[in-house]
């Protein structure tokens, strides 16, 4: 008797949702993932559920209050958001802060890289089940979070960025008790380089797991330190030589390993790149002027123009675009891009083939800043409606 | 199995003190310049309302000084800043834009507690009140 019926079964798969609310993410993001017993075969990210407007408050805002509303983006790389900012409004304004100001602007930004490398390095050693790494490497964060509180006068919100210079000055007591902190912890950031490198936990679990080449990076225009652990060489600091990058030395640190284990220690190498930066700041810090303008003197009225800027943030290229139309005291447009906003949405191709375990420590070597990403959702209070834009609209419809 | 390599960083930190602060038994050691509270110095404030138009947070309202202070003539209107301290972000914006130097600064940061905190109370302390 020949076979008569043919009976396909499909395949099973278990839709699993990590997020919005989950203990191995610290921030809300749903990612979806089926999984066909351990393997992941497809995976989604979900976003929209930490949107707050930013974008549409900087145009109800002045331009000055918007330096402080930017700043609030995201707490991690608040320096960075409103350094960005600063030198949108600058590049219209053509102004340009004086030396001092340059290199003080740069210190409190490495300051910022150095503390967030830090954070999510100890994070990922949470998400792997080591907690006592997390506890001393955030024991070890405090000193640079006192570093940045001499500095800027608190230890995360800086708010130290002013159109034309920075908002405080240091003296030679803050500047050697800076110094002090940096040598302390410079040590240990490379005891910690060290055991990332060499224990067994962190190795077994970050080796070969969520593997970019260099050319889903490209193509998928992945940035900052998820690029550099692919070997793929870019960094604004280097390419714009915005503020005092110029003047100072530093290397572009990649790895060609292209897994979550590279990404970690791109970040070490940072930060120690970012610690040496520090301190030949602090050496050669210049004495070429007050670094801090008189706010109550600062224009008034932003010219008629367009401006786009760039930073390298932690996280990879921030950029702003600031549209002025000369009349009214707030910005027309405000546009801000994060890089978390590429490497978290675009990167959901990366998790197929991994098991359900690995799905978290891909997602944290990738740095995800959710507050810095939700850009394109619109949520009407009042009609208590929620749609997402298209790009044709987000571009006023000249697409 | 190798020895993890934090071992030995473990064990010398059974001889030392804890690092937790116990707040609020313990104060943390905070730099004396960090931005914490300010207020309204009413002896030097004109009330022109430019902090309240820069604020941010739209933190500060303008407040008519209550009856039984000496107004300095300086403040023809009798208003006052009033800030809202669970409205406050603390950049100083106010601080700095302030065309007589008003703003009093401190390093004060445990605000917290079960009440709305402003700045009435050590604003109005800056004030003699009518004999």
């Amino acid at each position: 008797m020949g076979v008569t019926k043919v009976i396909e079964v499909p395949i099973i798969t278990a839709e699993i949702p990590i997020g919005p609310q989950h203990p191995a993410l610290h921030e809300p993001l749903l990612l979806k993932v089926y999984a066909d017993g351990e393997e992941i075969i497809r995976a989604e990210v979900n976003t929209g559920y930490n949107h707050r407007g930013v974008e549409k408050l900087c145009e109800k805002n002045t331009f000055y209050r918007d330096l402080f509303i930017v700043g609030r983006v995201c707490g991690i790389c608040n320096t960075v958001h409103a350094n960005c900012y600063v030198r949108a409004l600058e590049y219209l304004l053509d102004a340009r802060p004086n030396n001092r100001a340059r290199y003080l602007r740069v210190l409190a930004m490495e300051l910022e890289r150095i503390h967030s490398h830090m954070l999510i390095n100890a994070v990922m050693a949470e998400i792997v089940g080591f907690d006592t790494l997390f506890m001393q490497i955030m024991l070890d964060r405090e000193r640079v979070m006192k570093a940045k509180e001499i500095l800027t006068g608190n230890r995360v919100l800086a708010d130290y960025m002013i159109v034309g210079g920075v908002r405080r000055d240091i003296d030679e007591v803050k500047r050697a008790r800076i110094r002090d902190l940096l040598l302390k912890l410079k040590p240990r950031v490379e005891y910690y380089k060290k055991v990332f490198m060499e224990d067994e936990t962190i190795v077994k679990r970050l080796v070969d797991i969520g593997v970019l080449k260099p050319v889903d990076v490209t193509s998928h225009s992945l940035v900052g330190p998820v690029a550099r652990g692919s070997g793929v060489k870019i960094d604004s600091r280097a390419s714009d030589r915005y503020d005092a990058y110029d003047e100072i030395p530093f290397n572009v640190v990649t790895r060609t390993e292209g897994d979550s284990w590279a990404r970690m220690m791109v970040r070490w190498d940072e930060t120690l790149e970012a610690i040496n930066m520090c301190l030949y700041i602090l050496e050669k810090l210049p004495f070429d002027g007050n670094p801090v303008p008189d706010e109550k003197r600062l224009p008034r009225v932003i010219p008629h123009g367009e401006s786009y800027a760039r930073v390298e943030a932690q996280r990879g290229e921030l950029t702003y675009y600031v549209m002025s139309d000369g009349r009214s005291p707030s910005p027309y447009r405000v546009k801000i891009r994060t890089p978390s906003f590429n490497n978290v949405i675009n990167s959901a191709f990366m998790y197929v083939g991994l098991s359900i375990a690995d799905v978290p420590v891909a997602l944290t070597s990738l740095d995800p800043c959710i507050s810095c990403m939700e850009r394109v959702t619109v949520i009407d209070l009042e009609k208590n409606t929620r749609y997402k834009l298209t790009l044709r609209e987000l571009a006023g419809g000249k697409v | 199995m190798r020895r993890p390599k934090i071992l030995g960083l473990v064990l010398r930190n059974f001889a030392k003190r804890p690092a937790t602060i116990q707040y609020p038994r313990v104060k943390t050691p905070i730099e004396e310049d960090s931005r914490g509270v300010q207020y309204a110095d009413l002896t030097k404030c004109t009330g022109c309302t430019l902090c309240a138009l820069e604020c941010p947070a739209d933190a500060i309202t303008m407040t008519p000084i209550p009856q039984g202070y000496e107004v300095t003539a300086k403040n023809p209107r009798r208003i006052y800043p009033l800030i809202d301290y669970s409205k406050c972000v603390f950049c100083y914006r106010c601080v700095k834009v302030c065309p007589v130097n008003a703003y009093i600064v401190t390093s004060k940061y445990d605000i917290a507690g079960p009440t709305r905190i402003s700045s009435e109370e050590y604003s109005l302390s800056t004030l003699k009140k009518v004999s």
